[in-house]
Parts: structure tokens; C-alpha cells; sequence
């Protein structure tokens, strides 16, 4: 009995243990296998921060370097009304904090105290947002415990409209035009969490840091353009537009040897920093998204082409009466103003820009001949910019012409180019007849130093050397025996130059309304700068009214980048016969 | 000293079938001094105190050394912040318009009509009519920039610095009048206004 007894007893204890190891072995796994994952992730956020470090986005720079869009650091001052308030008379103290931060940063501190009542139960709320790094410091030094601050990264743009149409702008979702845009890949940043244990003062624990990657910086995208060119471009279109009472105006100043843009000046603009408060139409770039009839400017390639085909040169005569009524039932066409018959040379009918000479020039030539050559001059396709919402223009083919519109696209109706497209193929004919890519961008400049977007440098001839350098002799003769030779004289050059007047359709025929413009090239015998400006809509329906804005841009060109001024003088070509 | 030395004992005759040995297992001297002694134990005792001591100590710094980052951090993060905040300030103030503002605040007309300087007999020649003929300047603000909004004008301030430095030199000119009166005879005039060319031939 006793015995048995004895070994109950044992066997009940050794059940007893085995049966409480069992449960802590359940439990244990329990702990440490099945709930180990959300266990550990409980625990972490229990002990660790989570820091972003954010990298920064790449600047845009002038050619120069001077920045266009910049990052800089803002801070926003967030608060817990629910905590705040807990003190006893909470709201008598606030208010006292609250007038010594309105104080710095400006605002109503009453108002601020009726959000803070109004949100009592809320745990986060924004006092402020995007204070400078002088008002932070100054707010911080005041000492107010209730007080966090965040850091906001935010864009600034220091030169503000001056090439604001080009740079873009960033709403609060992101890039929105523009470059901003349209190279955020080259600008873009990434920003890193980095979460690690901390000590009960907020110091990072030794060795505790999960993650230790590097944030990303974006790439400093550098343009073409010359901030200095670019401002007093913008300006003198500016003053050019408002007194010509003009809806639109563009002024474009293109580098020949390689097709860099050095300016290009939208008018009405947008300052980035303010972008809100700018049109819609007014956003983006007009002089790569607004395309227009460009008129007399066209007369130019046309005489290059000719020219090139070797059907014409400069002394080839016509008889240009005031109207013609074309061979081909096209109906009758007819100068800007009225005058008697007139013996002209190629070069004449340049001087004179007569419609109803180049008109009859137009017949030595087969239309998809002439289709052609302006479609090598760059006209009816995007440039290589490829600016975002650039558009093509409009050339269509030379079946599609009817009887007037082969004649009118050679005079610069009946087809519609930007006026990048003009600057484009205008380099082309200073360029010894090859056309280089336009360039906006110089590149992508990363920061472990390597460089991408280079622009491509291919060209593509247009004309040959020999009928680019009659063409520029006609467009001397503009120059020097114009009508508006007066307005357009900078002393000391010789330039190529070549205005437009162009009637705007509306409702399905011409009115009215113009654009005008005036396009050249500078020094004539050495080419080195192409300029255009343009006016759609203005008072003015005669080009002569754009010529000393052309002249003062020009010669601003000229001047700043120290180009040698020219040592022969201009050809003198005989316009009548 | 220890009772588990390995002193031979003569073995008991038990079995008599058994021979007695004649050899005897003898400690040599090297053995019984490689037997433990008291000073290893303390050796290694406080060797591992040593190694606690050490691990404590790198602790130490370890730590102090997680404070020192911390803070040169901290310092990293508010140069940074003051240098990009200057750098900001910097090209705002270099940017066109306000350059133009100040240069148009000191009295200056921009021109881009170019002169030309004829070396020979030192005339200048240019178109007839005043250099910006438009008369817009730097301060028609046609183009904008917003972040401008309330950029002091440096000429008012230079105006009056030197209205102060005015009276303070005329402060101090009664009692250094002889060294004012040097330092103004120093610089000489430019005869007539007229540019100095080069004579050639």
C-alpha cells in the first residue's frame, strides 16, 4: 500500500511538470515563432524612429550657371492642440506664445487660438507652414515646448519670369510644366527612411540603425539659355507687345555653330514662384507650342531653295505687278500695298517682299520640290528640343495644296511653323545650308560627375554653302535698302535680315488680325546669331512696327557676347532691272 | 599539496599470480611543475575582469561616441541649412531684375546700341539718338519676380551712408584737415573729359 502510494504520488507530480512544460513549450513557440514577427514590429515602434533624410532635387542653371530653380528648405510648424491644451489656463498662455510667434512670422495669433479651440481633440495640426530657416531659428529660440517643426522641402526660383515659361513650376502633387516637367527624371531626388533605435534623450543607439542608404539628388539640368540675353529679351518683347497692343509675342535668339538657344522670351510669361496667378494659356512656351502663319519670313527659304535647285539666282527677273491672277485658277494674289509694275530682280522681290514676284518665281520649281526643301529646313515637324507641348506646325504635303496654297506656303501663308522652328531654319541657311539640331539643354550633370542628355550635334544639309551665301547677300540688301532700313542699322554690322507680315485665319478666311515679325542673322558675312521677334494680334498690321525691336535685340546679342564687329561692307546687288 | 597527485604506490599483492613490477611510474620535475597553481586561477580571473572592464570602457565610448556624432550632425544639418539659406539669399539678390533695379537706382541706363572707339584719333562713333531709346531702364519691372517684393534699394542706403560718412568727415576735418586736403590732391582730373587713345600711325 505504502509503496503504491509513493509511486501515485510521483507519477501525479511527474505529470503535473510534464503537463506545465508542455504549456510553456506551446507558449513559447507561440512567442517566439508564430506572433515572433508582430511581436518584434510592436516592439520596434515602440523604441525606434523612423527619420527621413531627403535628398535634394537638381537645380535648372543657365548656361552660365546661374540658377534658374533652386531647392531650399522650409519649415512647418505643427502643433497638438489636444496636448496644448491640457495646462490648466491653457488658452491665457497659448495666446501669449502664439502673439510672440505671429510676431516673427506674421499672422493673426486670435485666429490661430480659435483653430487651436476649435481642433481640442485633434493630435496634429499645422501652425504654420513653409517658414523660412530665419523664422524657424527665431521661432525655435523662443523656446515653446508645445511646438514640432517638419522640414518641407521647396522650390524657389531666384530670376522669377525671367525664362519662367521654359523652367516650369511644381504644384504640391509635384512637377507641373515645363522642364520642372519634362526632365524630371534628370531632376528628380529620392529620399530615404532611415529607422533606428533611440535612447530615452532621442540619441541614436550605437549600431542600431536599420537602414543606412544615401538619399538620391537629382541632376543639375543645364540649359542653353543665357540669363543675361534671356532678361533683356523678355524685357524689350515686353515693352514691344504692350505698345504695339499685341496678344502675343515671342522673341527667340539662336547661337549658329552649334543651334543652341541663348533666349527664348514668351510674352505674357509666368513668374514660377507665383504660377498661380498666371493664364492658363500663358503656362507653357509659346514660341515652341504656339505655332502661326509666318508670311514674308518664309520668302527667304524660298529664294535658298530656288536658289539650291538652280532654277534662280540673285539676279533673275520678273515683271511684279500690284495683283496676279495665277495661271493655275488659283485666283488672284496681290502685294501689301498698292504700286505700278515693278522690274524686279530675286533679290528685288526680297527688298520689296513682293507676293506677286515670288508668286511667278514659285513656277520654276515643282511643288513637291519645294515641299521638300521646307520640310529639310525643319518646318512641319517638332525640333529636337522636344520641348513639352511643342508642336509640329503645320506643312502639308504638296498634293494636298490647292492652287493658292502652292504659291501662298512659299510666301508663308497656308502653313503654320513656332517660332523655334523659324530660329531653326534660319541657322540652317547661316550655317552654310546645314541645319543643326536646336538645343535647349546642355545636359544632365549628375552628381557623381558623369553627364547625360548631351544634345546630338548631327546636321542635316538644306542648301548647299553657295546658295546659303546669295541668300544672306539678298537679305544684306534688306538690310541696307528697305523701307525700314532706318529702324534696323546697328553700326559697325552687317546683317541678313527678313521681315513677315502674315494674315491669321479666322473663321475659315483671313481677316484682319497679323502676325509680324522680323528674322535675321548677324554679322552676314561670318554669321554667329539668329534672332527673331514676333508680335501676334498687334495694332500694327506692318512689320516695319517690329524692326527696332529686332535691331535692339540684335544688337544686345551682338555686344554681350563681343562678336567682331565687321570689317567689309555689305554686297550691293542690283534690285531692278 | 593537492591529494590528486600521481605518487606511485607500491601495489598491494592481491593476486599472487600477479609479478611485482619492477618499475615504478616517477613524476619528472617538468611535470610537476606544469601541475596547476593558484596564480592561474588568479590569471584568469582577472583577466576576464579585464576583458569585462575593457567591453565597459569601449561601451563608454562607444556611446559617448554616438553623442559626439549626434551632435556634429546636428552641426552638419544647421551649416548646411545656413549655407543653402545664404546661397539662396545670394542668388536672389544677383538675379537680373534686381540687378537692374540697383543699377537703375544708382542713376544708370542700360544701352545696347553699340559705340565703336576709333583708335587713331580717339573719337567715338554711334548712331545719333540717346542709349535706351525706349526709356524703360532697369526699373520698368517688366519682367517680374514676385520673391523681390520688399528688396531695400541699395542706392537709398548707400545715400545714406554717405550722408553719415559726410558727417563724420566733417566731424573729423577739424582736427586732420592737412591729411583730407593730401588724399584729395592725389587723385588727378582727366583733362577736358577726353579718352585717352593711343597716337598711331
Amino acid at each position: 500500500m505504502k509503496p503504491r502510494t509513493t509511486r501515485a504520488r510521483v507519477a501525479f507530480v511527474v505529470f503535473i511538470v510534464l503537463a506545465l512544460t508542455a504549456v510553456f513549450i506551446v507558449r513559447l513557440v507561440d512567442l517566439q515563432v508564430v506572433q515572433a514577427e508582430a511581436l518584434t514590429a510592436e516592439a520596434d515602434t515602440k523604441r525606434t524612429l523612423t527619420r527621413v533624410t531627403y535628398g535634394t532635387r537638381g537645380d535648372i542653371v543657365d548656361t552660365n550657371g546661374a540658377v534658374l530653380a533652386d531647392s531650399v528648405e522650409r519649415f512647418d510648424i505643427v502643433i497638438s492642440p489636444r496636448v496644448t491644451l491640457l495646462r490648466k489656463d491653457a488658452s491665457v498662455a497659448v495666446l501669449e506664445d502664439l502673439t510672440k510667434i505671429t510676431a516673427i512670422i506674421g499672422g493673426d495669433p486670435t485666429a490661430l487660438l480659435t483653430m487651436i479651440l476649435d481642433n481640442s481633440d485633434s493630435d496634429f495640426e499645422y501652425l504654420a507652414k513653409g517658414i523660412t530657416l530665419e523664422q524657424f531659428q527665431a521661432v525655435d529660440d523662443l523656446d515653446i515646448a508645445w511646438l514640432y517643426y517638419e522640414l518641407r522641402p521647396e522650390r524657389s526660383y531666384p530670376n522669377g519670369e525671367i525664362a519662367g515659361n521654359l523652367v516650369g513650376f511644381i504644384g504640391t502633387d509635384g512637377p507641373l510644366a515645363g522642364f520642372e516637367l519634362g526632365a524630371d527624371e534628370c531632376l528628380a531626388s529620392e529620399n530615404v527612411e532611415a529607422s533606428y533605435a533611440r535612447g530615452e534623450d532621442g540619441v541614436a543607439l550605437p549600431g542600431s540603425s536599420v537602414e543606412a542608404l544615401e538619399p538620391k539628388d537629382g541632376g543639375t539640368l543645364k540649359l542653353t539659355i543665357d540669363r543675361d540675353l534671356q532678361f533683356y529679351v523678355q524685357q524689350r518683347m515686353a515693352q514691344t507687345a504692350q505698345a504695339l497692343g499685341a496678344t502675343w509675342a515671342t522673341g527667340v535668339v539662336m547661337r549658329v555653330s552649334d543651334g543652341h538657344l541663348m533666349a527664348v522670351s514668351d510674352w505674357p510669361t509666368l513668374d514660377p514662384n507665383d504660377f498661380q496667378n498666371a493664364g492658363d494659356a500663358d503656362r507653357g512656351s509659346r514660341a515652341f507650342a504656339n505655332p502661326y502663319e509666318p508670311g514674308s519670313t518664309v520668302k527667304a527659304l524660298t529664294a535658298a531653295s530656288l536658289i539650291d535647285a538652280g532654277v534662280a539666282n540673285q539676279r533673275t527677273q520678273v515683271v511684279s505687278p500690284y495683283a496676279l491672277e495665277l495661271a493655275n485658277g488659283g485666283g488672284v494674289i496681290s502685294d501689301s500695298f498698292y504700286h505700278e509694275d515693278q522690274r524686279l530682280t530675286l533679290a528685288g522681290a526680297l527688298v520689296e517682299s513682293s507676293n506677286t514676284a515670288i508668286a511667278q518665281y514659285t513656277d520654276l520649281l515643282d511643288a513637291s520640290s519645294r515641299h521638300d526643301y521646307l520640310q529639310k529646313f525643319g518646318l512641319g515637324e517638332t525640333t529636337a528640343v522636344d520641348f513639352l507641348g511643342e508642336s509640329t506646325g503645320r506643312l502639308y504635303e504638296a498634293s494636298e495644296w490647292d492652287p493658292r496654297t502652292n504659291y501662298a506656303v512659299q510666301f508663308g501663308q497656308g502653313l503654320s511653323t513656332t517660332s523655334i522652328q523659324m530660329a531653326s531654319a534660319y541657322q540652317a541657311l547661316a550655317n552654310d545650308g546645314v541645319r543643326l539640331p536646336a538645343t535647349l539643354v546642355e545636359g544632365c550633370y549628375w552628381p557623381d560627375g558623369s553627364i547625360t542628355d548631351t544634345p546630338s550635334k548631327d546636321g542635316t544639309r538644306v542648301v548647299s554653302k553657295a546658295a546659303s551665301e546669295q541668300t544672306l547677300q539678298m537679305m544684306e540688301m534688306v538690310y541696307s535698302s528697305s523701307g525700314s532700313a532706318p529702324n534696323l542699322q546697328i553700326p559697325g554690322y552687317r546683317v541678313a535680315v527678313k521681315s513677315g507680315t502674315a494674315q491669321v485665319a479666322e473663321d475659315g478666311g483671313y481677316g484682319g488680325s497679323v502676325v509680324i515679325s522680323y528674322a535675321g542673322i548677324a554679322p552676314a558675312e561670318n554669321p554667329e546669331y539668329v534672332v527673331i521677334a514676333t508680335a501676334g494680334i498687334p495694332d500694327s498690321i506692318y512689320s516695319g512696327a517690329i524692326a527696332s525691336t529686332f535691331r535692339d535685340i540684335m544688337a544686345q546679342t551682338l555686344t554681350s557676347y563681343r562678336v567682331t564687329p565687321s570689317s567689309s561692307s555689305g554686297p550691293d546687288l542690283p534690285l531692278r532691272w | 599539496m593537492s591529494t590528486n597527485l600521481a605518487y606511485a604506490q607500491p601495489q598491494p599483492q592481491q593476486r599472487p599470480d600477479q609479478r611485482p613490477s619492477h618499475i615504478e611510474i616517477v613524476t619528472t620535475k617538468a611535470q610537476r611543475k606544469a601541475r596547476p597553481r593558484a596564480l592561474y586561477a588568479v590569471v584568469t580571473v582577472g583577466s576576464m575582469f579585464a576583458i569585462l572592464a575593457a567591453q565597459l570602457l569601449l561601451s563608454i565610448v562607444v556611446t559617448q561616441g554616438a553623442y559626439q556624432i549626434d551632435s556634429l550632425q546636428y552641426e552638419q544639418k544647421i551649416l548646411n541649412r545656413t549655407e543653402q539659406s545664404l546661397l539662396e539669399s545670394l542668388s536672389l539678390r544677383s538675379s537680373s531684375q534686381n540687378l537692374a533695379a540697383q543699377a537703375a537706382g544708382f542713376g544708370m541706363i542700360p544701352n545696347a546700341t553699340p559705340y565703336s572707339l576709333n583708335v587713331s584719333n580717339g573719337s567715338v562713333f554711334r548712331l545719333p539718338g540717346s542709349a535706351d531709346p525706349a526709356g524703360c531702364g532697369g526699373a520698368c519691372g517688366l519682367v517680374g519676380n514676385s520673391l523681390l517684393t520688399g528688396m531695400p534699394l541699395a542706392s537709398v542706403e548707400a545715400a545714406a551712408a554717405t550722408t553719415a560718412a559726410k558727417a563724420e568727415a566733417a566731424a573729423t576735418a577739424a582736427t586732420a584737415t592737412t591729411t583730407t586736403g593730401a588724399s584729395v590732391a592725389a587723385a588727378p582730373e582727366p583733362a577736358n573729359n577726353a579718352i585717352p587713345a593711343p597716337v598711331t600711325r
